[in-house]
């Protein structure tokens, strides 16, 4: 056994694990190494980011995306693009009274709904309504016969189907299967009861749809058959969903919102909020923030079906793609939203679709692709964390051997010049973060969700490096394993 | 040369007045359906009855008049003698009062909760038999 690991050795070295010089560990701190302080840095992120302690990244992740959402993208920067193309017809409890026709509604009036939006000339409808039960109801053929005027006038229709049914059922009525209509899976994702996120994939359902495997999801596929010019980008992972937050006038012409006292509001009223009052309302009253009026544009399907020589109506559906759906009470089909609290789930459709247009194809995601790979956030993040690692830790070493005897300055101006100091180099960090983070929006197109942890992380870095973290470690440990041998050496040259 | 081309503009417009009068079925006095709208036109027997014809477009008579209207908007028509209900997208019409304006208004604390039931819960369920 070598010398230096004999009985007597650990002896001395659990000695001074507990009783450590602090002298000889004051003067190591100074001489940490470079790959010492890498190792450390990046060992602290990956224990943050890829596990996750306590739900914390998760948390900080998704509260992020949120007042993202709410503070930024949404009132500022997402662009209109696909709200001037993408509307919903709603058929909502009003409509039901207004119209004096109990839900369900009969096939046949399913398909005047439809007919009278074909009659507006759209560039393609998607109905998320599902027509899947068996029920008795001889107006089926005007359904069947509906579709068939759509395929006559060249407009795409999509239904969607149940993705449940048992197997060998069909995913909606055979009759409408028979038609070979295009028929997707209406799935969406909830994380932590908020809709945030969208698949990217889908059951196949439909004629001859298992030889088309793998299917995109619901708001993808239309995408595909719609926007050939702007071609989707190979996905994988998860769409973020960026939530837009300036509701669509038109809307404003013909909502209104009531508050808990009772006060009727604009649509606009909730929107028409500055930077300063948005960023506290943000943080300490988001509910005040949000909008009750969708984004998207709607158009209720009493007016649809009443035929109303409606400009605006003309223009909301006319060579726009238009979502069919329903928001009624009892019906479970509603989402909560980061933006807009609880809404019919066929705006999240709509939305999807919105950003797909708005992104040319290529959404935020959860995920970054480089070729043929593809990284996960974590391991995106914990990539990203390196360059900030290195020039903060290149920064602390080069300052550490480059340290002198400090000179003499009076204390006020110590202290003031040491806080600006801390201040400083917490925001270097910061933005440094910032930075790499906003490169990864805008290359990798990975959503602030899936980089704000680097910034958190950034900034603890800041923190450990200016308390000198690791070079304590470094010079404990080396007092512990090695700092008495060379003492030890240095005595005996001494001739102590 | 003036006086002619005002000549001109005088006839064309006494020529082309009956005709944009009939259009808008001037003549037709109440409600009325001036035209198809849409490609081909569904008749029905009832308001919430079950389609019976479905007429082309150049075979929609033009200046029918409304009998009535059901809540679902639903527009009684006679067309040629016969009485039909006609879905009011597909055809042009004219009604002599105002209709009702389509306005919203959204609870903003209704975001918040959500309904804990399900529409018509229990409607068509096989009722068990024995047991309690």
């Amino acid at each position: 056994m070598p010398r230096h690991f004999s009985g007597d050795y650990l002896l001395r070295a659990a000695e001074r694990a507990r009783r450590p010089d602090r002298e000889h560990m004051q003067s190591l701190r100074r001489r940490v190494p470079y790959w010492f302080v890498v190792i450390l840095l990046f060992g602290f992120a990956a224990v943050q980011i890829i596990l996750n302690p306590f739900g914390f990244s998760d948390l900080t992740q998704r509260y992020t995306q949120d007042i993202a959402d709410l503070l930024i993208d949404g009132p500022y920067l997402y662009p209109e693009t696909g709200r001037e193309q993408v509307s919903v017809a709603l058929v909502d409890d009003a409509s039901l009274r207004s119209l004096g026709m109990p839900w369900p509604w009969s096939y046949g009036a399913q398909a005047r709904g439809l007919d009278a939006l074909l009659a507006e000339k759209p560039r393609a409808v998607v109905v998320d309504v599902m027509f899947v039960d068996p029920r008795k109801d001889d107006t089926i053929s005007e359904l069947v016969d509906e579709i068939g005027r759509y395929r006559k006038a060249g407009v795409p229709l999509y239904l969607v189907g149940a993705t449940d049914v048992p197997a060998g059922a069909p995913p909606l009525r055979r009759e409408l299967l028979a038609t070979g209509v295009r028929v997707l899976d209406p799935g969406i994702l909830v994380n932590q009861g908020i809709v945030r996120q969208y698949p990217v994939s889908g059951s196949c359902l439909g004629a001859g749809a298992r030889n088309r495997a793998p299917c995109l999801s619901l708001a993808l596929a239309v995408y595909r058959d719609l926007y050939p010019q702007q071609p989707l980008a190979p996905l994988r992972g998860l769409m973020e969903l960026v939530w837009g937050t300036r509701a669509n006038p038109f809307n404003a012409k013909w909502m209104s919102v009531t508050d808990e006292n009772g006060a009727v509001h604009a649509c606009a009223e909730h929107q028409d909020i500055g930077w300063s009052a948005r960023m506290w309302l943000a943080f300490f009253d988001p509910a005040s923030v949000r909008s009750a009026c969708p984004y998207t544009s709607v158009i209720p399907a009493e007016s649809l079906i009443e035929g109303r020589d409606d400009a605006d109506i003309a223009r909301l559906a006319k060579n726009h793609i238009v979502f069919y759906g329903a928001s009624l009470s009892g019906v479970q089909d509603r989402s909560f939203t980061p933006v807009n609290g609880l809404i019919a789930s066929v705006f999240v459709h709509a939305m999807a679709l919105d950003n797909l247009i708005t992104f040319h194809g290529r959404p935020q995601q959860n995920v970054v692709t480089l070729g043929s790979l593809t990284l996960d956030n974590n391991t995106a993040q914990a990539l990203a964390v390196l360059p900030i690692i290195l020039i903060l830790g290149w920064i602390h070493v080069r300052g550490l051997r480059r340290a002198g005897a400090a000179r003499e300055r009076g204390a006020t101006l110590e202290y003031v010049l040491g806080k600006l100091l801390e201040k400083a180099w917490h925001w270097f960090a910061f933005a440094l973060a910032l930075a790499v983070g906003l490169a990864l929006t805008v290359w990798a197109g990975l959503s602030v969700a899936n980089w704000v942890q680097v910034v958190f992380v950034s900034v603890e870095f800041a923190a450990l490096l200016l308390v000198g973290l690791p070079g304590a470690v470094w010079a404990y440990l080396h007092h512990v394993a090695v700092g008495i041998r060379q003492l030890e050496v240095v005595q005996k040259e001494q001739g102590a | 040369m003036r006086s002619w081309f005002a000549y001109a503009v005088l006839a064309g417009a006494m020529i082309a007045a009956p005709v944009l009068a009939e259009e808008d079925c001037a003549s037709t006095q109440g409600d009325v359906a001036i035209a198809a709208r849409t490609p081909q036109v569904d008749l029905y027997d009832a308001a919430m009855g079950r389609r019976v014809m479905t007429l082309d477009q150049d075979k929609f008579p033009a200046c029918a008049p409304i009998v009535a209207r059901a809540p679902n908007m639903m527009l009684e028509v006679d067309v040629n003698g016969t009485k039909y209900w006609v879905p009011p997208h597909m055809v042009k019409y004219r009604f002599a009062g105002n209709l009702p304006p389509v306005c919203r208004n959204l609870a903003m604390g209704s975001n918040d909760t959500k309904v804990g039931s399900t529409r018509g819960l229990g409607e068509g369920c096989p009722k068990p038999s024995g047991g309690k």
